[in-house]
């Protein structure tokens, strides 16, 4: 008997309906998740203006969860997408090649959403490693592909709907056609996958679950790993703000009744603790006990409106996230403080000593540092 | 039924829209092209065609069930964690990529085999006590 090259045979068995449906309920749940959960970090980080004051401060763990949840689901997707594909590898020497320009159509879309969906785990995970291979700017193509993805996994789902429906369960008609003696196969091997999915999980989700820290063996942070016991992204050395004094550091608050605060004259002010995550878009978070004034006060020295919008601007000469903005519901919620100390020390550089902006259910990367202006919007 | 899924391809190809007129914006989508086309061609072309061959002559005979698991378990680790062992250069900070990478992808790697090794013996041990029970094949 001659071997085939082209187009290959496949003797293996389980490159079938019912393991690509059992599979792909998996699949399809972790995109979504990793879908829903990006989205709405997006609109956190760039918030389009008729949102920008809706976006509410609570709960305080709000993007801590969220954004934990779309890295795990990311992470959890990438042995789940390999068996999938595995499982209908064969399909893509089906002959002849396209039947019609339906046919044609519909590969032209598995394969926008096979190519999308490699492309977005694996550009998601060399980010949280902060590492670009590529040409191009991470966040606006990682979010343009996720709706490519989205889109042609929605059109996929409509397209194969029968024969989903068919494989659903293990008594569903479709499974009940298929060989009996696959059965026990079928179930070992969906078993294994998901203990890879576990396997990945346990070994990467304690970045930002906790509790799990110490299982942490290919997460790219620990989060009780940096100075003062948390990760750090940008550094003061990096941002160029290494040698503020204490002297010469002064915060202008900027409204219509404007002032300039010494140091000493801020740390004289009412001092708040609270407990807030500190959750970066790339996925670790650690908690905090945070001390310093509250911003809701400050504002209120500048005569500033109930309303009003902050404009929170960075002693750092440049940088992507030099200036934030606070919408009306974190500027005026009572955990939300210009931090001189965290857990009961001084600000550490790195963590924007002297004082550094801290609020609830908000980006890592919108916690601006080196806070040298708070300027009241109208 | 029919409707509902008219409706959901016709919601699929409408946001498939807008993921490429998102792409066009960015300033060289073609770059993006390359490495969407990039992404399929490793993986149908080099990865899967890998896995399968290695499946082909590892995974058979009597313990194929655990060394496929093995397999897949360690590979789904391994593949998580490419990123963190493989990054060049130099990090932004001490707290970014803290850990042994190596060591810790050892210590993973011999966590599955001695699972694997287990899992095979206890299996062999209570097929030996099943004596006279005819296994059906896998």
């Amino acid at each position: 008997m001659k071997l085939r090259v082209f187009p290959p045979e496949f003797k293996g068995r389980l490159h079938d309906a019912r393991t690509a449906t059992s599979i792909g309920r998996w699949l399809g749940s972790a995109f979504a998740v990793c879908f829903v959960t990006g989205l709405f970090s997006h609109v956190m980080q760039h918030p389009p203006d008729w949102l920008a004051d809706s976006i509410p401060s609570r709960p305080a763990w709000g993007y801590r969860l969220t954004q934990g949840l779309h890295v795990a689901s990311g992470i959890a997707a990438i042995p789940l997408l390999l068996a999938k594909l595995w499982a209908v590898y064969p399909r893509l020497f089906g002959w002849p090649p396209v039947r019609s320009v339906t046919h044609a159509l519909e590969r032209l879309s598995i394969a926008v959403l096979v190519a999308g969906s490699l492309f977005e785990l694996a550009t998601g995970l060399l980010n949280t490693a902060q590492w670009y291979p590529w040409p191009f700017s991470f966040v606006p193509v990682h979010y343009a592909v996720a709706w490519l993805v989205v889109g042609a996994l929605l059109l996929h789902l409509a397209v194969k709907a029968p024969e989903i429906r068919a494989h659903w369960t293990r008594r569903s008609p479709g499974t009940l056609a298929l060989p009996v003696q696959d059965g026990p196969d079928r179930r070992s091997f969906l078993a294994v996958v998901g203990a890879g999915v576990g396997a990945v999980t346990l070994t990467t989700v304690g970045q930002s679950f906790t509790p799990l820290k110490d299982l942490v063996l290919f997460a790219p942070r620990r989060p009780d790993k940096g100075p003062q016991g948390l990760p750090v992204n940008r550094t003061a050395a990096a941002a160029r703000v290494g040698g503020i004094t204490a002297e010469e550091y002064r915060l202008v608050v900027a409204g219509p009744r404007p002032y300039t605060l010494t140091l000493a004259e801020l740390r004289a002010l009412p001092q708040h603790e609270v407990e807030l995550p500190i959750a970066c878009v790339e996925g670790w978070s650690a908690s905090a006990r945070w001390t310093g004034v509250r911003v809701l006060d400050l504002l209120a020295g500048a005569g500033a409106p109930a309303h009003a919008r902050v404009r929170v601007e960075s002693l750092e000469p440049r940088g992507g996230y030099r200036v934030s903005e606070l919408g009306r519901e974190h500027a005026h919620d009572p955990l939300t403080l210009l931090a001189l100390r965290v857990n009961g020390e001084e600000l550490h550089p790195d963590h924007g000593y002297p004082a550094r902006l801290i609020a609830p259910n908000r980006p890592g990367v919108l916690q601006t540092k080196w806070v040298g202006r708070l300027e009241v919007l109208a | 039924m029919k409707a509902l899924r008219v409706v959901a391809g016709a919601a699929g190809v409408a946001l498939m829209g807008v993921g490429v007129s998102l792409v066009t914006d960015v300033r060289d989508p073609l770059d993006v092209l390359v490495w969407l086309g990039g992404a399929v061609l490793l993986h149908d072309a080099v990865i899967a065609p890998f896995v399968l061959l290695a499946g082909w002559v590892l995974v058979r005979g009597g313990g194929r069930g655990p060394v496929r698991g093995a397999l897949l378990v360690a590979g789904a680790l391994t593949a998580v964690a490419l990123p963190v062992l493989l990054r060049p250069g130099k990090t932004a900070n001490a707290s970014v990529l803290p850990l042994d990478y190596p060591r810790n992808w050892l210590i993973a790697v011999v966590t599955v085999a001695v699972v694997t090794v287990l899992w095979l013996g206890a299996r062999g041990f209570g097929r030996g006590f099943g004596r006279g029970r005819r296994r059906p094949d896998a």
